[in-house]
């Protein structure tokens, strides 16, 4: 069991096979391919077991969505993967979380400098409360930016050009980013994400708060965005990991023999097949809609 | 179809679109099994029967298509779901030029007015029609009870039917002479059009196969390997 690493497309048993020859060379953790390896997550809040055993890994510039009912566990395991959960006291994470081979929550790892490298946008668009220019400047600073005034705006630009922002808001780069659409704050959110330049984009829900045409665009970066990026997507909207991840995990509620609810990984296919062809029954059900 | 209820009347949409694809494939059935009775029979009152019973083949065909891309669209099926729909789409596109077919058989019988063949023609055309029509009686059962095996078993079963319409070309060959080339023509066509009504029973039962595991008994679709 020690070297499970369930893979979308490659069955356990070659997973584990090529793992084995790899773990020999490195003595490590195999980052083939994959930009985040997840081993036997469990994630307690105090003495919760939110989330059990979760064992995968997210390929390298793919979108890989994360599904399953409410109380599953997905946005614990997303908030696992930049030490999110480390700002709520009473979560403890056990397992390995290992980025390109790092296992992030080793002793002498910074967890803001790992915040800087995997990005996180959030369910509700939360700018900061400052003009456009600035909410890139801001995190790009804060996380070590010593760029000239030219270079800065260099960054800005760029930032929100890559979120698909730029024609609409350049014009207009001191207004407050309060004064945005909902989907434009979204955007600037991406491109204060990106301003830090990471190579993994956690987004949580990052739709949910959004009409249709906004979601739709925010689709739309999000594949031009997989060129540069590894983005993994917390979403309850089904169509929405169907139209737009490579990978899809389903994460379900198992109840323990205490009646205690701990979220666990049901199935990571390529989501092509889990939406036609899924492995497990409870796949099925879930994503048909009949979920007893 | 589920012993969950959250699903209700989508559910209930499945089983009707189901329904009423068996009830389209029995009026099939029964034309094909009515136009092989009036050509054997030289019963020309049959034969119109036959080709007037098609036009609510059509209009039951068109309903049902529609259903279908109204459930799709509407729906947003996925996985058994999604897989049952499209592969109906195909089932009932095989169960309407079935009764095409059928048509065809009654239509060549009236603008002969009637047909003169041998016994040993009659028999091989009664023997092969019948095998067809049994086919395609198969082919709905597969789909009534989602039976993933018809597809393989009928692809198995449909040798039968094509055996004979060798025999069948042999002995129009072989009597040509005697019964001139406009007729050999007909009949030959008669063999062809049932030996296609038992290829659409395969392709039935084979549709089912994809609709119940995901893929086709040889990983291609019908109408892909029957032109290779």
């Amino acid at each position: 069991m020690s070297q499970e690493r369930p893979r979308a497309g490659i069955d356990l048993a070659r997973s584990r096979a090529r793992s084995e020859d790899e773990d020999r060379g490195e003595g490590g953790v195999v980052t083939t391919d994959t930009v985040i390896d997840v081993e036997h997550l469990d994630v307690f809040y105090a003495d919760f077991k939110a989330v059990g055993g979760v064992t995968l890994g997210f390929p390298t510039n793919e979108i890989t969505a994360l599904i399953g009912p409410s109380g599953c566990g997905k946005s614990t395991v997303l908030r696992s993967l930049n030490r999110m959960n480390d700002l709520i006291p009473t979560a403890r994470v056990e397992g390995t979380v290992a980025y390109h081979g790092r296992d992030i929550y080793a002793d002498g790892i910074d967890p803001v400098e790992i915040r800087r490298r995997i990005g996180m946008v959030f369910q509700k668009p939360n700018p900061f409360p400052k003009s456009i220019h600035d909410n890139i400047a801001w995190g790009a600073k804060i996380n070590g930016f010593r760029g000239t005034k030219v270079e800065m705006a260099d960054l800005v630009e760029q930032a929100l050009r890559s979120a698909a922002l730029w024609d609409e808001v350049k014009d207009k780069l001191s207004e407050s980013g309060l004064s945005l659409s909902g989907g434009q704050q979204q955007r600037l959110c991406i491109a204060r994400a990106i301003a830090t330049q990471p190579d993994v984009v956690l987004m949580d829900e990052p739709c949910s708060a959004l009409d249709p045409i906004a979601t739709l665009r925010i689709e739309e970066l999000m594949l031009e965005l997989k060129r540069d990026y590894s983005i993994i997507i917390v979403t309850h909207n089904m169509q929405q990991a169907a139209r737009v991840s490579d990978n899809t995990a389903f994460l379900n509620v198992s109840m323990g023999e205490t009646g205690q609810r701990t979220g666990r990984l049901v199935e990571f296919s390529p989501t092509d097949q889990l939406f036609t062809r899924p492995r497990e029954q409870a796949t099925e059900d879930y994503i048909t809609g009949r979920f007893g | 179809m589920s012993e969950h209820d959250t699903r209700q009347s989508f559910d209930e949409q499945l089983a009707d679109t189901k329904k009423g694809a068996l009830a389209l494939g029995g009026l099939v059935l029964e034309n094909t099994r009515r136009a092989t009775e009036a050509m054997l029979e030289n019963d020309l009152d049959l034969a119109q029967e036959v080709i007037a019973a098609d036009d609510e083949i059509d209009d039951r065909y068109a309903a049902l298509e529609h259903a279908v891309f109204s459930t799709l669209a509407r729906q947003q099926p996925v996985a058994r779901d999604l897989r049952f729909l499209v592969a109906l789409t195909r089932v009932l596109y095989d169960i309407e030029r079935s009764g095409d077919l059928a048509v065809n058989v009654a239509k060549g019988l009236v603008r002969r007015d009637g047909y003169t063949m041998s016994p040993d023609i009659h028999g091989l055309l009664a023997r092969m029609s019948r095998g067809a029509a049994d086919l395609f009686a198969q082919g709905l059962d597969a789909l009534d009870s989602l039976d993933a095996a018809a597809g393989r078993r009928l692809d198995d079963a449909d040798d039968e039917v094509d055996d004979l319409v060798g025999e069948l070309y042999s002995a129009i060959a072989a009597e040509s002479g005697g019964m001139g080339f406009d007729l050999a023509v007909e009949l030959s066509r008669v063999g062809r059009y049932m030996e296609r009504i038992a290829d659409h029973a395969v392709n039935i039962a084979e549709h089912v196969t994809f609709m119940v595991t995901g893929s086709f008994p040889d990983d291609l679709p019908p109408g892909v390997r029957d032109e290779a």
